[in-house]
């Protein structure tokens, strides 16, 4: 895969935080089904689980609030690397970073390790403009760079994205408040079908803008990633259905 | 890790309320107790994540078992089966006195080490407050409140905790901080597992003494002595 080429054959892949840091060849997942892996969000030091209520069902889908729990940029580079290059497809390396400068570090690590084909980059739920093309900079390198946005503000903020040199953007999973079972409001990332009307309008307004985008939400079904790619898409992540479906044929 | 099928072929309301589950299936797919198999229907368009069910009974072709969540299946449905997962309960063979408590919403996850400690003619006493299942003679029953009292009994303890409760355990066992209990113990750690170990989502992390640990991959059961409580 040459620099900013992004091609995905199949266009599809898993979302960062659905399939784990490498690709584990002994799981359920039929990796034939899948144009690319994505690491799970990877930061420079490591993160902790999320205390308290980490999971609250509703109807149509789930919240999760999990803090991305990672090892840090080092200890995943010693464990999973290897794997990485023995990857039976293109791998995607998502970074979690505090700021330009620490994720321009953190690319030039990666730039060097075999079996990264590219990264994927998330930004937080009240990044600016100017932050989103200080991000998609400071990852410009040797590597294509896929800008993870929020979706809710995927449509403001991708174009900045996109003249700072990324090479497509992503949705990251919307965020929302839900009352636990004891009343208290717990905060996260929203999964399940109930995204997915979301998710399709804001890929076709993506795509009405010009923007190269990878799309993501809600998709369980052939016919919803098939809506996905009508929409605009170039590729659909995948996240709770790998979850549920994975062993069985994703969309049989 | 593998996949299988099964089907319900009755179902029955266990303890606490839970629904109880006969599901026929390969012998490979069954869960050992504290294990878990991952659940699901795979023709409800409306279910979002697989269930785990636990074992609450062995039979030849298959088991009773009782799902983490409330599900909708009947007699005749079929489930696709992931597992088992995790790591169950190890009784040590030199037990002579089992003490169980069912601290969380059934007491049905404990029922395997109910039969198996019928089989080997080992004392028992459940701690509960939960309405009961079926249970053998040889077990006596006391609420949970009298826990407390009665640690110097068992010489083996298996407690079932959701992942909720495990800060208010040492209330439940009136132990302060920084004591702990005179016998071995074992904990089934329950809690959602939306990856069941696919993506170290840290959703069901428990905190231990070597680290956050994942109760669907390194668990659910752990041994007391390992975990921050």
């Amino acid at each position: 895969m040459a620099k900013h080429d992004l091609a995905f054959d199949p266009p599809i892949m898993n979302a960062a935080g659905t399939l784990g840091f490498a690709p584990n060849l002994h799981s359920v997942v039929e990796w034939s089904e899948l144009g690319a892996f994505v690491t799970n969000p990877i930061s420079l030091t490591a993160r902790t689980p999320a205390h308290g209520r980490r999971f609250v069902a509703y109807p149509g889908g789930f919240l999760l609030h999990t803090g991305f729990p990672n090892p840090g940029l080092s200890s995943i580079l010693r464990h999973y690397a290897r794997h990485w290059h023995a990857s039976p497809i293109p791998v995607i390396v998502h970074l979690l970073a505090h700021s330009a400068g620490e994720l321009a570090g953190m690319v030039r690590r990666l730039e060097n390790v075999e079996g990264v084909s590219g990264l994927e980059v998330g930004v937080t739920s009240d990044v600016n403009a100017e932050m989103v093309a200080a991000y998609a900079q400071a990852a410009g390198g040797e590597l294509p760079v896929i800008i993870q946005l929020p979706m809710e503000r995927c449509v403001e903020l991708a174009a900045r994205a996109i003249e700072a040199g990324a090479a497509v953007v992503s949705l990251a999973p919307p965020r929302g408040l839900l009352p636990s079972l004891e009343g208290e409001l717990i905060q996260g990332r929203l999964y399940g079908p109930a995204i997915l009307p979301m998710a399709l309008r804001v890929v076709r307004e993506l795509k009405q803008l010009g923007i190269p985008t990878i799309g993501a939400g809600g998709v369980y079904t052939q016919e919803q990633l098939d809506a996905m790619l009508a929409a605009g898409a170039i590729a659909v992540q995948l996240d709770a259905v790998l979850w549920h479906k994975a062993g069985y044929g994703l969309f049989n | 890790m593998g996949h299988s099928t099964g089907r319900v072929i009755e179902v029955r309301l266990g303890s606490g309320g839970h629904t109880e589950t006969c599901i026929f299936c390969p012998e490979g797919a069954v869960p050992s107790a504290g294990q878990y198999t991952l659940a699901s229907d795979p023709s409800d368009s409306n279910a979002i994540l697989g269930t785990p069910i636990f074992l609450v009974e062995n039979f030849e072709t298959g088991f009773w078992a009782v799902p983490l969540f409330p599900t909708t299946w009947g007699p005749g449905t079929d489930l696709d089966l992931v597992g088992p997962l995790g790591h169950g309960f190890d009784l040590p063979r030199s037990i002579q006195r089992l003490g169980l408590a069912a601290v969380g919403d059934t007491v049905s996850r404990l029922m395997p080490l109910v039969h198996q400690a019928v089989n080997t003619h080992i004392g028992m006493t459940l701690f509960t407050n939960l309405s009961l299942p079926k249970l053998p003679t040889v077990v006596e029953v006391y609420p949970l409140g009298s826990l407390k009292s009665s640690l110097d009994w068992p010489d083996f303890m298996a407690l079932d905790v959701p992942l909720d409760g495990l800060a208010g355990l040492r209330d439940v066992l009136g132990l302060p901080y920084g004591t702990g209990l005179s016998c071995p113990a074992q904990l089934l750690i329950t809690s959602p597992f939306p990856c069941s170990g696919m993506a170290q989502c840290g959703a069901c992390a428990v905190p231990t003494r070597r680290g956050w640990k994942l109760a669907c991959e390194d668990g659910p059961v752990f041994d007391l002595r390992d975990l921050k409580w």
